[in-house]
């Protein structure tokens, strides 16, 4: 080694950060999230999943109109990739047929957002599944 | 950059990082040698060993010879825990993992004294425990290991009645029952004094005190049962194998001679201050706020505040802090790896979103109130924007 080498200090550092840049992006500017009290935010179906204990919850409403997603709104009490997991699945449903919005995957939501840290995957990417049970939900309103 | 994450780790002293330097120097020239060498090199690297032993030893008021140098923390809390295999083991519900997981491993039984709403140990259990373990057997060998300040909260533990009420026992024929705590978020921020507490065995780590990762200290009573943990080598008068890690000793060592000489626990009765400043503006702006480190006279370490934000998950806020060059901790499961929330955040609330919701800030000896200001200022609307995309209601928790 080069007596050179040993000053090679380092007198700055990267400016890393815990997830991808569109998780970052997602998580700083969430799309179609309902301001305010989602009561007043009208819809054709609603569906929630997880719960305060497990640190994660979301909660998707729907409107329908000519079997597409009109428009989707929700909220999520969760950390970063919550919240950007169901921004992120937002933006996959919104203009999709009912059928096509209810086949979106964890997978197509986590290579959507860049990937995800493994045991991130699991627990905070569930708005695809309260994006079902809205589904569900407006077809037992509409549909029986 | 603010960095109120000195629980975590604190900044390396400067001066500790220029004695390690000084000695890289030497090993780059090959001037350093083993610690256990008979040649010069070796000799010399051995009397800073010593040097650095003596330096530490008297920060917590203990002979050199009853130190051993290992680490971390955590295998200082391993190696006593493990001493007392298959003994019974008695730990408060909030120990770090580091006590905990062993406690559980190796304790026949392990078992848990509760704590209340402060973090504070129930000592009427642990009376009763100790005297239900030793009613038929006044022989029977015991630890209690209580750890001096809890490290999310910054709760202060009655270490001195502990070592009272085994002193009880003590004075009854029961003679072997013996105590260790776990000192590490505690030195350097209030006195510290291993034969004041009465203690058999104490952790604590240098890079807590501005000396580098990868050392820590444990106190171990001349007399008090030792079982080393690591085997295969005759260092650290045969309680730890493995050869001595001689720059980072001197790192600690310069730290420990900072904290004495700089009587760094009185100067962090300031930053109690300026934590008091911070609660008091914190709960004026955000008046959900639950402040969860008991603010009492000497209930808590000054340089820490935990509070948790309703319907605001800690991770986020956190995240939110950091884009702003503002470094914290959270108890929430979704930035620890095992995805559990803090237990002692449960153990003292039984409510997850208080474990899930919660920030600990840990102002370092260098915190100001300019930075304090700018942290007021950023929080209320991180909080308020997480809370407006919460499901779940910004109600006082």
């Amino acid at each position: 080694m080069s007596e050179n080498a040993s000053k090679t200090v380092k007198n700055t550092k990267p400016d890393p950060w815990a997830y991808t840049e569109t998780v970052k992006d997602h998580f700083l500017n969430p799309r179609n999230f309902i301001m305010g009290d989602e009561t007043k935010w009208s819809s054709d179906g609603e569906g929630i999943v997880g719960n305060p204990i497990c640190g994660d919850q979301m909660l998707v409403k729907i409107r329908v109109k000519d079997g597409k997603i009109e428009d989707i709104g929700w909220k999520t009490y969760g950390c970063a990739s919550a919240i950007a997991s169901t921004s992120a699945l937002s933006e996959l449903a919104k203009g999709r047929t009912l059928e096509e919005a209810d086949s979106i995957t964890a997978k197509e939501i986590c290579d959507y957002l860049g990937g995800l840290p493994e045991h991130k995957f699991h627990c905070s990417v569930l708005g695809h599944q309260a994006l079902h049970k809205a589904i569900q939900n407006y077809i037992s309103k509409y549909n029986s | 950059m603010i960095y109120f994450d000195t629980s975590a780790t604190s900044p390396l002293l400067p001066e500790a990082r220029d004695a390690m330097l000084d000695l890289m120097n030497l090993s780059v020239k090959g001037e350093l040698g083993n610690a256990s060498s008979l040649h010069s090199a070796g000799i010399y690297a051995k009397e800073e060993l010593i040097k650095a032993r003596v330096e530490i030893a008297m920060l917590v008021g203990v002979s050199p010879l009853e130190l051993i140098f290992t680490s971390s923390g955590s295998e200082s809390n391993n190696t006593i825990i493990q001493t007392f295999k298959d003994c019974p083991i008695i730990i408060s519900s909030i120990e770090h993992p580091s006590v905990l997981k062993p406690a559980e491993e190796y304790g026949n039984p392990c078992i848990k004294i509760p704590v209340n709403k402060s973090g504070i140990i129930d000592l009427t259990i642990l009376r009763s425990e100790i005297k239900r373990l030793t009613s038929n057997n006044s022989k029977q060998k015991i630890l209690v290991s209580v750890m001096l300040a809890n490290n999310e909260t910054g709760t202060i533990e009655p270490i001195h009645e502990i070592a009272s009420v085994i002193e009880e026992f003590k004075d009854q024929g029961y003679h072997n029952i013996y105590l260790h705590t776990d000192a590490t978020q505690a030195i350097g921020k209030i006195p510290v004094n291993a034969k004041k507490l009465k203690v058999d065995y104490m952790t604590f780590t240098a890079h807590k005190i501005g000396g580098p990762i990868g050392i820590a200290a444990l106190y171990s009573r001349s007399g008090a049962p030792y079982k080393p943990l690591i085997l295969g080598g005759a260092q650290e008068d045969k309680r730890r194998a493995g050869t001595s890690n001689v720059i980072l000793a001197a790192g600690f060592a310069v730290a420990a001679r900072y904290c004495a000489q700089n009587q760094t626990s009185k100067k962090y009765q300031n930053i109690g201050k300026l934590r008091n400043y911070l609660v008091k503006e914190l709960t004026k702006k955000i008046p959900t706020a639950k402040i969860i480190t008991p603010l009492g006279p000497g209930q808590a370490l000054p340089h820490i505040l935990n509070v948790a934000f309703p319907a605001a998950e800690g991770e986020s806020t956190q995240l939110y802090l950091d884009l702003d060059k503002i470094e914290v901790s959270t108890g929430s499961a979704c930035a620890s790896g095992d995805l559990e929330p803090s237990h002692v955040l449960m153990a003292m609330y039984h409510d997850a979103e208080v474990a899930h919701g919660s920030i600990r800030f840990s102002l370092p000896l260098g915190a100001t109130k300019k930075q304090v200001d700018a942290l007021i200022d950023k929080l209320p609307g991180i909080v308020s924007k997480i809370q407006d995309i919460s499901t779940l209601k910004k109600e006082k928790i």
